[in-house]
C-alpha cells in the first residue's frame, strides 16, 4: 500500500529526489521545498523545450490548459512489483541534489549520481542539481556538461526561476519520452505482468486467454501514459478500449485498474470541478472499481499476494474524494470497511499505512477521537517494531492524539483558549455553575488517558527523548496518582529521575509533576508596617483612608465594593514579603522539592527559593518569601518548582480547578484531603501593587518588650524607641491612642517625636510615655484565682491594653513623577505599638468613714489662733521636720468638731506599701486679713506602712477646709429657686441641688491625694474618690462651713488697765506666771474675757451666757453650793456683734476650790436670718437658734 | 450472554460517568482498554448521528474489527448509553438500553446525585450487571 493516495494519484509522475554526497538535512528540506513549488508544470510553459520528433500519439493534448503533475519522493523508493499495473508507480525521473560546498569534487558527484540512478531502471530522465557551487566548480562544471546542472549562487528568486526552467526542461523531456513509449508500445503489445498472474506454466487455453488479455492490458498502460502526459481525452479513449477488452476476457483486476484510470481522466478533464453529477458518476464508477478488485481476489494466491491493498486503496481514494462534513456518514462507512480490511493485510507496514490514512481522513472529517483512535493503532504498530526510529514515530503520533484524549502537554495546549478562559473566570468568580465546572473536566476518560500517557512514556524512553518521557511521567503521576498503585508511583518517580539524569540541569518542562501547590494565605502586612492611604488634602492624612461617615455599612458603597471584591495589597520595593502555600504529596514515596519559589512573570520580584521534603501522603504549609524590586503590579500565578531534576511551573489556578472538580465528584481525589489537610476556602489572589520605598519605623520599648507589671494606680514612665529602618526619611508623624484604657496613658511626649522629624534612615528617637495603671478588673481576678495559683500573670493577654498608633509618612513629592494624580502620592504607614501592661491587684480599699473628735481647749492668756493657722507647734514633738506633718492641735483652742476621714486599706499583695496622704490647699487671697499667713502649702502627713496581707487605717484630718465666712454664697443656689419659702428651710440639705454639693465635694476630694509607694521605684495613687465622696456626702456642710459664731475664753492680761471699760470685774486681778501655762490660782480673782466672733456677713444680735462647770458637770457659779464666785454678768448679756467682727466681754471668776473647771459660752441668736437657720438646720422658723461654743478647760491650782 | 461487552454511560462533555465490563469473557486489561478506546472514538459518530434521527436507540453505529458499538441516546442528547459487544442480539440490546435508561433516571431523581458526576451507587452497578446477564 502507498501512503497519501487519491484518485488523482494515477496522473502523477513519480520523481525520485536523491541527495548526492552530503547534504545537510536543513538544506535538503529547503531544496525539496523549492522543488515542491513545481509539482504542477503547465503544458503551455514547456512548449519551448518541447520538440515534436514524430507525430505525437497524444492527439488531444490540451496544450493551453493541461499540465504535468509530479510527485517528488525524497530518497526514492524501491521498485514496486505493481509497476506494470499502474505506470504511476514507476519512478520515471531521478533528480539528484548536491550541495557543492560539502562535496567539492564534482567528478565524484557525477559518479555518485550515476550509480544512484542506476537503481531506477524505469527512470526516463535524470538530472543532478548542484547548488551553491564555488567559482572553480562553476568553471569546472560548465566543462563537464551532461546531467550536472549547476545553480550559480544567487538570491532565492533567481534560483527559483532557474529551478523552474530546469523543471520545465525535465517536464518536456518526460513528455517526449512518454510519446516515444506510447508509439513503441502500440504495435508491439508490451508484456505487462502483475504478481497476481500465475507463475505456473499456462495451458494452451490459458495462453490464448492471456494473449487476449494482453491487448487490454496494453491499452490500459497506454492510457496510464496518456494520463501522465496530461492528456485525459486520449487516456479516456485508451481506457475505454481497455475496459472493453478486460470485460471480455474477464480480467477483473485490470478492468478495475482501467476504470480507476478512467475516473481519474474524467476528473482531470473536468479540471477539478466537482458538481454533483460528477460526484455521482465517480461514486458509481468507484463502487464498481472496489467490487471488481474484490472479485479479482483469487484464493490460491491469498497467501502470497492479494489485490486487497488495491481494494483498500480504492476505498481510501473514494473516502478522500468524498471527504466532506456533509458526507460524513458515507465516508465513515468507507473508512470503517477499510479498517475492517486491516486484519486481512499480510504486511504490517501496509496496515500501518492504512491506519495512518484512515486517521488522516477522520481528522480531515473533524472526527478527532476517531483519528486519535487510529493514530494510537499506528503508534502501537510502530511500537511493535523494536527500533528507535519507530519509537520516535510512535511518540510523535501519540503526541498528536493527546489533544483528543485531553492529556496534552501544557506546552502544546496553549491554543485552547476556551478552557483557559473558564479557568480564569473560575478563579475570579470563586463560585461557578456546575455545568461550567464540568466543562473543565471534559472527556475525562481516565483509563484511556492513563494508557496513552503510559504509551507516550514508553515510546519516549525507547526513542531516547528524556524530556518527553519526563513530561509524560509527570502528567501521569500528577493526574492519575489515585489510580496508580504505590509500586507504580515509585516506578514513575524513578522514571522521572532517570529522565532527569539524562537532561541538562536547569531544563524546564511545561508539565508540572508533584507536589500539588495551593495558596494557603496571603498574609497582610503585620500591624507594625501597615500601609495607610494618604490623603494629601487633609491635615490628618490618615483619616481619609478610614470609612467616612457615621455608618459601618453604607448602602451607597455597595456597588462600589462589588466591582473590586478583590482585596488590594500593597508591597514596597525592597521590603521582604511572605506568602504561605500548602504543598501536598499524595503519593507513596518521599518527595524532595529541591527548590520552590514564587513565579512572578512581571519580573519585578526577587523570589527566595526554599527546599522542602515531603514524606509520603503528607502536606505542608511553606512560607515563600521574596522582595519586590521595582514599582508596578505584581501577579503571582503560581510557583516555580525544581523537583525530580526539572524546573516546572505550578499554577495555583490549576489546583483550584482540580479541587473544585473534587468537590463536584468529577475528579478522583482531592490531593490535599487525602493528605489529611483540611479543606480551605477559596483564596483569591489579591491585586498586588508595588510602591516605591516608604519609611519604616520600628518600635522598641526601652528596657525590654515584655509586659510591664504594674499595680493598680501605679504611675510608670516608659520609653519607646522608634527607629527608621526604611530607606526614606520620615517627614510626618502623628501619635494617637486607641484601644481600651486609653486614659491610663497620662502623657505622650509627641513633641519629642515631632522635633526629631525628619527622621533620617537609621535615626532613632526615644519617646517618653507616662502610664498610670488602670483598675484591676475583679472578674479577672476571680477567673485567675480559679484557674490556679499563678493567676495574676494572665491578664496581659486580654484586650485591655491601650495601643499607640503612630501614623507616619515619607516625603510627599514623588521622585520623578510629574503626573501628580491621586495615586501618585506615596502612602503613609501606621505603626501600632501595643503597650503591654499587666495590672496587678494593688492596695485594696475597704471602706471610708468620717470620724469626729472633740478635744476641749484650755483657757490661757492668749487668744487661740484661728482654726486655719497651724504654724506654731504647741505639742511636744521631737523633731521640727516631723512636726510639720502631724496634726497639730492648739491646746488653748482645742479641736472641737474636728473631723477625720478614716480610710481602711488592706494589702492583699505580697509587697509592702507605704501610704502618704497629702492635702493640697490653694491660697485664698481674701483671707489674709483674717488668717494672715495662710499658705497654698501642701500638707503632708507621716507615711503609713502596710505590710503584706495586712490592713491599716489612714486618718486624714479634714480641718483645713472650713470656709472663713459663712455667707449665702454656699446656699445662694438654693435660695433663689424657692424664694417664697425662704423663711422655712426645714429640709434644706435635701433641697440642695445635688450638682452644687457634688461640685464642692469634688473640690474637696481633689485636694486629698493618697499616694502609695512600694519598693524603690513603684509608686502610684489610690483612686478612692468615690469612696471619699460617699463618706463625706452627709456631713459635708459640717466639714466645709464654719459656725456662725465662734467663742473663745482667755485670761485677761489687761485686767488692771482702766481703759478696759467693759470690765465690770475688780481690777486687782493678778496674772500669774502660771496663767501663761494655762493654770489659774485658787482664791484669787481671775479676770477673764470671752471673745465672740461673728463669722457671717451680717450683724448678729444675741443674748450671750457663760456657764462654769466643775468636773462633775455641776454648774458651780449659781446655786447654793457655788464654788466659784463671779463678778460681772454671766448670763443674758445682750450684745450685738457686727459682721466679721468680734466683741469682748470681760468678767472675773474667783475659784474657791482648786481643780478642773469647764467654761462654756452659749448664745441665743435673735432675729436669725435664713443662713443661720440653714446652718443650724432648724426645723421651723420660730425655733430659737442656739449657738454653743466649745468647752474650755480651766485648771485651778492652789490649796483649798 | 455475550462474550465481550463493555457498557459505558457518557454524560455531558463526554465524561464517562459509569463504566462496566459486562461480558462473560475472561477479563484482560488491555482488552478492556481497547474497548474504552473504541467507545471513546465512537462518540464522534454518535455526535453526528444523534441529530439525524428521533429514535433513542441508534442501533449499531460503529465497529472495529468484530466489536460493534450500539448506542442509546437519552432525550437530552447529552447522556449516551454505549455498549460495545460482539453479539448481534439487537432486540436484547434494545431492551437492555431501555431498562438501564430507567435505572439511570431513577439515579437522577436522587437529590443527592449531582447530574454529570460519576455514578458510584453499587445498587445501580448490580442492577446493570443483572440486566446484562438477562438481555445480552
Amino acid at each position: 500500500m502507498e501512503p497519501d493516495v487519491s484518485i488523482e494519484t494515477s496522473s502523477m509522475i513519480r520523481v525520485a529526489v536523491l541527495p548526492i554526497g552530503h547534504v545537510p538535512p536543513v538544506l535538503l528540506r529547503d531544496y525539496h521545498s523549492m522543488l515542491l513549488r513545481h509539482q504542477t508544470i503547465p503544458l503551455s510553459a514547456i512548449s519551448s523545450f518541447y520538440t515534436e520528433h514524430q507525430k505525437s500519439p497524444f492527439s488531444n493534448q490540451p496544450w493551453d490548459s493541461g499540465s504535468l503533475r509530479f510527485k517528488f519522493i525524497v530518497g526514492g523508493a524501491p521498485p514496486s512489483p505493481w509497476e506494470d499495473f499502474q505506470s504511476n508507480r514507476k519512478t520515471l525521473a531521478v533528480i539528484g541534489i548536491c550541495h557543492c560546498p560539502s562535496s567539492p569534487d564534482l567528478d565524484s558527484v557525477i559518479d555518485q549520481f550515476d550509480s544512484a540512478r542506476r537503481a531506477y531502471a524505469s527512470a526516463l530522465v535524470d538530472r543532478c542539481f548542484a547548488f551553491c557551487p564555488g567559482d572553480s566548480q562553476l568553471e569546472d562544471g560548465s566543462k563537464k556538461g551532461g546531467n550536472l546542472m549547476l545553480f550559480p549562487p544567487a538570491d532565492r528568486a533567481t534560483q527559483e526561476f532557474h529551478l523552474q526552467t530546469m523543471m520545465q526542461d525535465i517536464a518536456a523531456s518526460l513528455l517526449m519520452e512518454f510519446e516515444k513509449w506510447v508509439l513503441k508500445a502500440e504495435p508491439a503489445g508490451t508484456i505487462v505482468k502483475t504478481p497476481l498472474d500465475s507463475q505456473a506454466t499456462l495451458n494452451s487455453e490459458e495462453v490464448i486467454k492471456a494473449k487476449k488479455r494482453r491487448l487490454g492490458r496494453a491499452q490500459k498502460t497506454m492510457g496510464d501514459y496518456c494520463l501522465l502526459a496530461g492528456s485525459p481525452v486520449d487516456a479516456n479513449a485508451h481506457y475505454t478500449t481497455a475496459l472493453e477488452l478486460a470485460r471480455l476476457t474477464g480480467d477483473f483486476f485490470w478492468y478495475a485498474g482501467a476504470l480507476e484510470g478512467n475516473v481519474c481522466a474524467l476528473l482531470i478533464d473536468r479540471m477539478g470541478e466537482k458538481d454533483s453529477a460528477v460526484e455521482d458518476e465517480v461514486r458509481f464508477r468507484y463502487s464498481s472499481v472496489i467490487s471488481h478488485y474484490r472479485k479479482s481476489f483469487i484464493q490460491e494466491h491469498a497467501q502470497r499476494v492479494s489485490p486487497l491493498t488495491f481494494e483498500l486503496e480504492a476505498t481510501l481514494k473514494m473516502a478522500r474524494f468524498l471527504c466532506r462534513r456533509e458526507l460524513a456518514k458515507e465516508v465513515v462507512g468507507y473508512l470503517t470497511s477499510a479498517a475492517d480490511g486491516a486484519k486481512s493485510l499480510i504486511d504490517a507496514s501496509d496496515r500501518l499505512v492504512l491506519y495512518v490514512e484512515i486517521a488522516r481522513l477522520y481528522g480531515t472529517l473533524g472526527y478527532q477521537r476517531k483519528a486519535a483512535f487510529f493514530s494510537r493503532q499506528v503508534a502501537q504498530l510502530y511500537l511493535q517494531q523494536d527500533n528507535r526510529l519507530a519509537a520516535i514515530s510512535a511518540m510523535q503520533v501519540l503526541a498528536m492524539t493527546t489533544r483528543a484524549y485531553r492529556v496534552q502537554s501544557r506546552a502544546s495546549a496553549e491554543d485552547s483558549p476556551s478552557k483557559k478562559e473558564i479557568g480564569s473566570s473560575l478563579a475570579e468568580g470563586g463560585k461557578m455553575l456546575h455545568q461550567s465546572v464540568v466543562s473543565l473536566f471534559e472527556s475525562q476518560w481516565s483509563t484511556l488517558q492513563m494508557v496513552v500517557l503510559r504509551e507516550i512514556l514508553l515510546s519516549a524512553v525507547r526513542a531516547g527523548d528524556p524530556l518527553a518521557a519526563w513530561g509524560a511521567a509527570a502528567r501521569l503521576l500528577r493526574s492519575y496518582y489515585p489510580l496508580i498503585t504505590p509500586a507504580g508511583q515509585n516506578g514513575l518517580a524513578s522514571a522521572l529521575s532517570n529522565s532527569a539524569d539524562r537532561l541538562p540541569s536547569g531544563t524546564r518542562c511545561a508539565d508540572p509533576a508533584l507536589p500539588f501547590i495551593r495558596l494557603y494565605s496571603f498574609p497582610m502586612h503585620p500591624s507594625q508596617m501597615d500601609i495607610v492611604k494618604r490623603n494629601p488634602a487633609r491635615e490628618d492624612w490618615w483619616a481619609g483612608a478610614a470609612n467616612t461617615g457615621p455608618f459601618i455599612y453604607t448602602p451607597f458603597s455597595k456597588g462600589d465594593a462589588n466591582t473590586n471584591t478583590k482585596q488590594e495589597l500593597i508591597w514596597i520595593v525592597g521590603e521582604p514579603v511572605q506568602i504561605l502555600v500548602e504543598l501536598a504529596n499524595p503519593c507513596g514515596f518521599d518527595l524532595r522539592v529541591d527548590s520552590i519559589y514564587l513565579a512572578v512573570p512581571s519580573g519585578n520580584f526577587d523570589a527566595f527559593p526554599v527546599t522542602v521534603n515531603l514524606p509520603p501522603n503528607s502536606s505542608k504549609v511553606v512560607t515563600l518569601s521574596g522582595i519586590p524590586t521595582s514599582v508596578g503590579m505584581v501577579t503571582i500565578p503560581g510557583c516555580t518548582v525544581h523537583c525530580f531534576g526539572v524546573i516546572t511551573e505550578h499554577l495555583f489556578k490549576d489546583v483550584d480547578n482540580l479541587l473544585l472538580g473534587a468537590t463536584q465528584g468529577l475528579v478522583l481525589s482531592d490531593p490535599f484531603r487525602c493528605c489529611g489537610s483540611a479543606r480551605l476556602k477559596n483564596i483569591s489572589v489579591p491585586n498586588i501593587s508595588v510602591v516605591p520605598p516608604l519609611p519604616l519605623l520600628v518600635s522598641r520599648v526601652v528596657g525590654g518588650d515584655g509586659a510591664i507589671i504594674l499595680h493598680e494606680g501605679e504611675i510608670h514612665d516608659l520609653w519607646i524607641s522608634l527607629a527608621n529602618a526604611g530607606t526614606v526619611p520620615v517627614e510626618q508623624a502623628h501619635v494617637s491612642l486607641s484601644g481600651k484604657n486609653q486614659d491610663s496613658v497620662i502623657s505622650i511626649a509627641s513633641e519629642t517625636l515631632n522635633s526629631a522629624l525628619p527622621l533620617r534612615p537609621g535615626a532613632e528617637v526615644t519617646l517618653p510615655v507616662t502610664l498610670r495603671a488602670w483598675r484591676h478588673v475583679l472578674a479577672d481576678a476571680d477567673t485567675a484565682g480559679r484557674s490556679g495559683s499563678g493567676g495574676t500573670v494572665r491578664h496581659s493577654k486580654d484586650g485591655s491594653n491601650p495601643t499607640l498608633l503612630i501614623h507616619y509618612a515619607g516625603p510627599l513629592t514623588n521622585i520623578g513623577d510629574p503626573a501628580t494624580n491621586k495615586s501618585a502620592v506615596p502612602p503613609g504607614r501606621r505603626l501600632v505599638v501595643p503597650l503591654q501592661i499587666c495590672v496587678l491587684q494593688g492596695l485594696s480599699f475597704v471602706k471610708a468613714r468620717l470620724l469626729s473628735m472633740e478635744i476641749p481647749a484650755q483657757v490661757g492668756e492668749n487668744l487661740p489662733k484661728p482654726v486655719h493657722i497651724e504654724d506654731s507647734p504647741t505639742e511636744a514633738l521631737s523633731s521640727p521636720t516631723k512636726m510639720d506633718r502631724l496634726v497639730k492641735i492648739d491646746p488653748f483652742r482645742g479641736s472641737w468638731g474636728l473631723r477625720f476621714l478614716e480610710l481602711e486599706l488592706s494589702n492583699p499583695t505580697d509587697v509592702v506599701f507605704e501610704i502618704t496622704v497629702s492635702v493640697q490647699l490653694e491660697n485664698f487671697s481674701h483671707d489674709h486679713r483674717l488668717s494672715g499667713d495662710r499658705d497654698a502649702a501642701e500638707y503632708g502627713y507621716p507615711k503609713t506602712r502596710i505590710d503584706r496581707d495586712c490592713s491599716a487605717r489612714v486618718l486624714i484630718p479634714l480641718e483645713h477646709f472650713k470656709l472663713p465666712v459663712l455667707d449665702d454664697s454656699f446656699f445662694v443656689k438654693d435660695n433663689l429657686p424657692d424664694g417664697a419659702n425662704s423663711g422655712r428651710n426645714s429640709s434644706f440639705s435635701e433641697r440642695n441641688t445635688k450638682a452644687e454639693l457634688n461640685a464642692s465635694i469634688k473640690n474637696l476630694i481633689s485636694k486629698i491625694k493618697v499616694r502609695w509607694q512600694s519598693g524603690r521605684n513603684s509608686s502610684g495613687e489610690l483612686n478612692i474618690k468615690d469612696a471619699i465622696q460617699a463618706a463625706l456626702q452627709t456631713s459635708v456642710m459640717d466639714v466645709l462651713l464654719p459656725d456662725p459664731l465662734t467663742f473663745c475664753f482667755r485670761l485677761s492680761r489687761y485686767a488692771l488697765e482702766p481703759e478696759n471699760s467693759s470690765s465690770h470685774n475688780s481690777p486687782n486681778v493678778q496674772v500669774h506666771s502660771a496663767a501663761a501655762k494655762g493654770s489659774v490660782l485658787a482664791h484669787e480673782m481671775t479676770p477673764m474675757e470671752v471673745v465672740v466672733r461673728n463669722n457671717t456677713k451680717e450683724k448678729i444680735k444675741m443674748s450671750l451666757s457663760i456657764t462654769c462647770r466643775d468636773v462633775a458637770g455641776e454648774n458651780c457659779v449659781e446655786g447654793t453650793k457655788a464654788t466659784v464666785l463671779c463678778s460681772g454678768v454671766l448670763s443674758g448679756i445682750n450684745v450685738e456683734v457686727p459682721s466679721l467682727q468680734e466683741i469682748k466681754h470681760s468678767f472675773s471668776l474667783y475659784f474657791l476650790v482648786p481643780g478642773e473647771y469647764t467654761l462654756v459660752a452659749a448664745s441665743v441668736i435673735d432675729d436669725a436670718n435664713d443662713i443661720l437657720r440653714a446652718r443650724a438646720r432648724t426645723k421651723s422658723s420660730d425655733e430659737p437658734i442656739f449657738c454653743r461654743g466649745p468647752p474650755y478647760h480651766v485648771r485651778v491650782v492652789g490649796t483649798a | 450472554m455475550a462474550t465481550t461487552a463493555c457498557f459505558v454511560i457518557v454524560s455531558r462533555n463526554d465524561i464517562p460517568i459509569y463504566e462496566a465490563e459486562v461480558g462473560s469473557a475472561a477479563k484482560r486489561e488491555d482488552a478492556a482498554q481497547l474497548h474504552q478506546f473504541i467507545l471513546h472514538a465512537a462518540l464522534d459518530i454518535v455526535q453526528d448521528l444523534a441529530w439525524t434521527t428521533s429514535a433513542m436507540y441508534l442501533k449499531a453505529i460503529d465497529r472495529f474489527n468484530d466489536l460493534v458499538v450500539s448506542v442509546y441516546v437519552t432525550a437530552d442528547i447529552h447522556t449516551r448509553l454505549m455498549l460495545l459487544h460482539d453479539s448481534r442480539n439487537d432486540d436484547g440490546i434494545k431492551s437492555f438500553f431501555q431498562e438501564v435508561h430507567e435505572l439511570y433516571i431513577k439515579t437522577l431523581l436522587n437529590p443527592l446525585y449531582l447530574p454529570g458526576s460519576r455514578i458510584t451507587s453499587s445498587h445501580f452497578d448490580t442492577k446493570v450487571r443483572a440486566l446484562a446477564r438477562k438481555y445480552l
